[in-house]
């Protein structure tokens, strides 16, 4: 393809302002403990949306809320009491690594008991069913009469820890718990002898809640201008009984990320173009905030040029780059950006909240640099590289400059 | 002043980032911690989520640990 030469003066002052502790202190900020990991629909969820509502106030913008329902957000209320006896010896579990409460599981408060056996192997009711690597749930649970649950082995991270999803299956009739591979494996060769038990709770409930975008704008567009949107998710996880996910890169860096190129761009982004920014809730519930605000825009007949990040945390040799709806002009914006600030960007998948505003088919790029600790304890702010903050900052600060600035050579520049 | 030629941008064709498998669903941010550069398309990537193997075993594509798998792998998912 060809190189686009895109006169860049005035650039390269708003990049040399990008500040990197400004935005590992956002981060450290939003993972702390009165966030409470920043479920949604929870108090430390709230209390993040009303900070961030204060910070893009303090940037000189029109701030708004925008409210929606989210119905069936699954909890753990407590932290699952569970031991096990492998016919050698016992152990009392440890929530957050050697088990965890399965999405698909039904809520059972109380811990119960039951001798192991192997699913679809021999009589089930009140025994615990370890289901074999192959069979699916659905098919463990056709074999599950009177079960006291089922057990299935589930990878851990390189940290250990089984991460949390909050957006999967819809419970079933049984407990389910998720063990860690070893333990798992360990646990099914007990079962084909004929010993080891189980004891084990699964206090998981779904819980209805309301959640909220946080919108800011500092521009309208003018008649025939690019108005851009800048986007990040600022839920996360939340919390476990006991158990702190900090969220601190998925997704507090892409806030801080946005925040930053939206203080850079506000004063000094040329022409007539528009910006504003949505900070979006429920994300991780299946990016509901995304679909709510994307459809909005629909019904409106508005068509901003969408910049989503989620990740940027961590940067090994390149960010992932996923674009949806007629992102021509975009992509060639975000080209020459990366050649620009020196960041190499791949094709890659970033399943995140631009995938909706993809679906509104409007021009949306997503920006993934990476992240470690995903959904768990080890995603803490120590574990957030400033240099990928400042990275991914310059490229979205570069793009949007970009996109201002070059209207007539935004269709020609990636040969489209 | 023009653009600079320091290393950065596509690899490839930027319009590739328009075609990225699993597009068409949405389940969360796979970790991109070891992002590496590609070669080229790994052998058993299905169109849909994680590997070829994931959703076998899970009898469905888009079955529930296939999917998290795939998030969690950094392999895409489906909606």
């Amino acid at each position: 393809m060809t190189t686009p030469t895109v006169p860049v003066d005035g650039l390269d002052p708003l990049l040399a302002a990008v500040d990197g502790a400004s935005m590992a202190a956002t981060v450290a900020t939003l993972a702390g403990e009165p966030f409470a990991g920043r479920r949604v629909g929870t108090p430390g969820g709230g209390a993040a949306r009303a900070w961030l509502g204060g910070q893009l106030a303090d940037l000189d913008a029109a701030v708004s809320l925008e409210a929606f329902p989210v119905t069936a957000v699954p909890e753990v209320c407590a932290a699952p009491t569970v031991s096990c006896h492998d016919g050698v010896e016992t152990r009392r579990l440890d929530f957050g690594r050697d088990v965890a409460v399965h999405l698909a599981s039904a809520q059972q408060p109380r811990p119960v008991r039951g001798d192991l056996a192997v699913a679809g192997h021999g009589e089930s009711a009140g025994r615990w069913l370890l289901v074999p690597a192959g069979m699916s749930l659905a098919d463990a649970g056709g074999h599950a009469d009177r079960a006291a649950g089922l057990l299935i082995g589930r990878t851990v991270d390189a940290d250990g820890w089984q991460y949390t999803m909050l957006a999967g299956p819809n419970p079933g009739p049984l407990p389910v718990l998720s063990l860690e591979p070893g333990l798992h494996a360990s646990l099914l060769r007990a079962a084909d002898r004929g010993v080891g038990w189980l004891a084990g709770n699964t206090p998981i409930r779904r819980v209805d809640v309301s959640a909220a975008n946080v919108h800011a704008r500092w521009r309208t567009a003018a008649d025939g201008q690019p108005d851009l949107l800048l986007t990040a998710h600022y839920d996360g996880v939340g919390d476990h009984p006991g158990l702190r996910q900090p969220a601190a890169a998925d997704n507090a860096s892409g806030v801080a990320v946005v925040l930053e190129a939206a203080r850079i761009l506000a004063p000094a982004l040329p022409g007539g173009a528009g910006l504003a920014v949505a900070l979006l809730d429920a994300e991780e519930a299946g990016a509901l905030g995304s679909a709510h605000h994307a459809a909005q825009l629909r019904d409106d007949d508005v068509q901003p040029w969408v910049i989503n990040v989620d990740g940027a945390g961590h940067l090994h040799q390149a960010a992932a780059v996923e674009a949806g709806g007629p992102a021509h002009p975009l992509l060639a914006a975000l080209h020459q950006a990366g050649r620009h600030t020196g960041l190499t960007l791949v094709a890659g998948p970033v399943a995140s909240d631009n995938r909706r505003y993809a679906a509104a088919d409007l021009p949306v790029i997503g920006i993934g640099a990476g992240m470690a600790g995903y959904h768990s304890p080890a995603d803490i702010p120590e574990r957030v590289e400033t240099s990928a903050l400042i990275a991914v900052a310059r490229l979205v600060v570069a793009t949007a400059w970009l996109v201002a600035t070059t209207p007539a050579t935004r269709s020609s520049a990636i040969g489209d | 002043m023009s653009d600079t030629q320091t290393p950065g941008g596509f690899t490839g064709n930027p319009t590739a980032a328009l075609d990225v498998a699993g597009t068409g669903g949405c389940c969360g941010n796979p970790p991109q911690a070891t992002l590496t550069l590609p070669d080229t398309a790994p052998a058993d990537a299905g169109p849909c989520c994680g590997t070829a193997t994931d959703a076998a075993a899970e009898g469905s594509c888009c079955g529930s640990t296939a999917k998290a798998d795939a998030v969690a792998s950094g392999q895409g998912c489906c909606g």
